[in-house]
């Protein structure tokens, strides 16, 4: 080993002084090298070279963030709230790369199928994914910690809402990401994104009522229902479904805004046990 | 002596089913067992006292706070700690990393106070070697006494432990109520559990419930009294026991009303429970 922790940061690090990025080089240097903690002994005063063990010990428990928390951390938000969003249920791998399987698989088939001036498929099934997102990242049936975390002081609809924004804030970035790869059908392939808002919101305000599970169901199923409504209606094959004209886009946003606003009337709601009584 | 839980008529309906009916009780320092076969109403009183779920009726207070309020409800959880009776763990985090995320629910937003925290109740528990191995590596007994470590987070005045021994074997068994038992020192413990022996050991009060109502409040030799002059030994089966079941020596025990001139038994509390739950028209097993 070539390089040592200078004496005069030894002093330093014993006395709890030494800063960062210099205090992480002698933390990571003095768990390998016997020489640097034998030097660490004899320039330390006992009680603070213990203080200083335990201070090492303690970052060598520190949890290990991961990518997402890390990235989570570098734009700002804080650490204890990066924690709380790594720990959603939704936020794994498996389900981020299912969002992106169903969304290649719509984005494929809009290419493929060209039937009108909207990517019909794509625009039908970009909406539910949010709505699944949020549904998955909270409540007793998929949420291992869902029970621990009600009666935690944290206010139930605070961590719902961490969880909420950090779904949408994934999963409509990659809708996005997937719109930008319609090019052909230009800001029409936006007409997703009013209808997204509007099932999440709806499906939310509706879970105090209906519980976790059956409240996004719901919502789902009236979606589709509507979008074969809509598709027996229109009046040819390569007219635009009703939700995705102008006027569904309105209706969609005002269904957003009402949803919204009573989940946050029932806010207070989300701060109770959800699942069945025992 | 002021209690930590003080409650009165506490009913809740779930469809048909009277959860809970018109429950009183009071719980003062120190480890309170609840007795109760299943559906007899244990989980739901837990829940309601452990402010997850509100009664349809009836009040209760808990360390002075009244739950019913947001303010009252935020206090109480403030100063509660709560092991679920199945406590979901995420597999991928480390016993650390776990009580960590809970840490973080209870408000320990200080990095350096909350990681200080986390290797208290880790080293509480017993767990100071493993805190950095996943959960999903860890035995059934450690995996339990890491939900206790984050209930025991933030030094909580009650704790609410629900079936907490469910699923371990005897060796773990009797180290968690080790852990149990110096919980209790300082606190206040309502136990949940299927096990005489749980409250044999480990509790100076005890609750039974059955249909929701609680059957019994006292100590677990008042429980045992119950049964003094109504265990008796014979060389079949009493028909007229209210149970009854052979024994390691091959003779019967029998529990009710003995016939006269019966060969009577010392009561166990085990014999109590069975006649307070016969008395509340529960199923008595054989």
């Amino acid at each position: 080993m070539s390089w040592h922790v200078p004496e005069e940061d030894l002093r330093a690090y014993a006395r709890g002084e030494l800063a960062a990025p210099a205090l992480w080089s002698a933390d990571a240097h003095l768990t390998s090298c016997a020489r640097c903690r034998g030097a660490l002994a004899e320039v330390s005063d006992p009680v603070e070279l213990d203080a200083g063990w335990e201070r090492l010990d303690a970052e060598l428990d520190a949890p290990r963030t991961g990518v997402l928390e890390s990235l989570l951390v570098r734009v700002g938000v804080a650490g204890h709230t990066a924690r709380l969003l790594a720990a959603a249920p939704v936020l794994r791998r498996s389900w981020l790369g299912a969002v992106v399987a169903v969304l290649l698989l719509s984005v494929g088939a809009s290419h493929a199928v060209r039937g009108g001036e909207f990517p019909t498929l794509f625009l039908a099934l970009a909406p539910l994914l949010p709505l699944a997102g949020v549904a998955l990242s909270y409540g007793p049936a998929l949420d291992p910690t869902y029970e621990m975390a009600v009666v935690a002081p944290m206010h139930g609809f605070r961590l719902l809402m961490i969880r909420t924004v950090a779904v949408l804030g994934v999963v409509l970035g990659l809708n996005g990401l997937a719109t930008l790869a319609l090019p052909e059908y230009g800001l029409r392939a936006l007409a997703w994104l009013l209808p997204a808002l509007a099932l999440t919101a709806t499906g939310l305000a509706l879970t105090p009522r209906l519980g976790p599970v059956l409240a996004p169901s719901l919502v789902g199923g009236a979606w589709v229902g509507l979008l074969v409504t809509a598709d027996a209606l229109r009046a040819g094959a390569e007219a635009p479904l009703a939700p995705f004209t102008p006027a569904g886009q309105g209706v969609a946003a005002a269904v957003a805004g009402l949803g919204a606003g009573l989940l946050y009337l029932l806010r207070d709601r989300f701060d109770l046990f959800q699942g069945r009584a025992a | 002596m002021t209690p930590t839980v003080s409650a009165s008529g506490l009913s809740l309906r779930y469809g048909g089913t009277r959860a809970l009916d018109d429950v009183s009780l009071r719980l003062t320092g120190g480890v309170t067992g609840l007795l109760g076969p299943n559906g007899a109403g244990k989980t739901t009183l837990l829940r309601v006292l452990a402010t997850a779920r509100p009664a349809d009726r009836g009040a209760f207070t808990v360390l002075g706070h009244d739950p019913g309020t947001t303010r009252g409800r935020q206090e109480v959880r403030r100063r509660l700690g709560y092991l679920p009776q199945t406590p979901g763990l995420h597999p991928d985090f480390t016993a650390f990393e776990f009580v960590d995320y809970v840490a973080i629910l209870k408000e320990l937003t200080d990095r350096g106070a909350r990681h200080r925290e986390v290797r208290r109740v880790l080293d509480e528990v017993g767990l100071a070697d493993v805190r950095g191995k996943r959960i999903r590596k860890l035995s059934g007994g450690m995996r339990q006494r890491v939900a206790l470590a984050a209930a025991l987070v933030g030094d909580p005045g009650f704790l609410v432990l629900d079936e907490p021994t469910v699923g371990l074997d005897p060796e773990q068994r009797m180290r968690f109520r080790e852990l149990i038992a110096r919980a209790g020192e300082g606190r206040t413990v309502l136990l949940s559990t299927h096990q005489t022996e749980d409250v044999a050991m480990l509790c100076h009060r005890v609750l039974v419930m059955a249909g929701g109502r609680l059957r019994f409040e006292g100590t677990p030799a008042e429980l045992t009294a119950r049964a003094a002059g109504r265990v008796w030994s014979s060389a079949e089966r009493d028909p007229d026991a209210k149970a009854g079941w052979r024994t390691g020596t091959g003779t019967f025990r029998n529990v009710g009303d003995p016939p006269d001139g019966a060969d009577l038994l010392e009561p166990t509390l085990e014999d109590g429970y069975l006649l307070t739950l016969d008395g509340a028209g529960a199923e008595v097993a054989a």
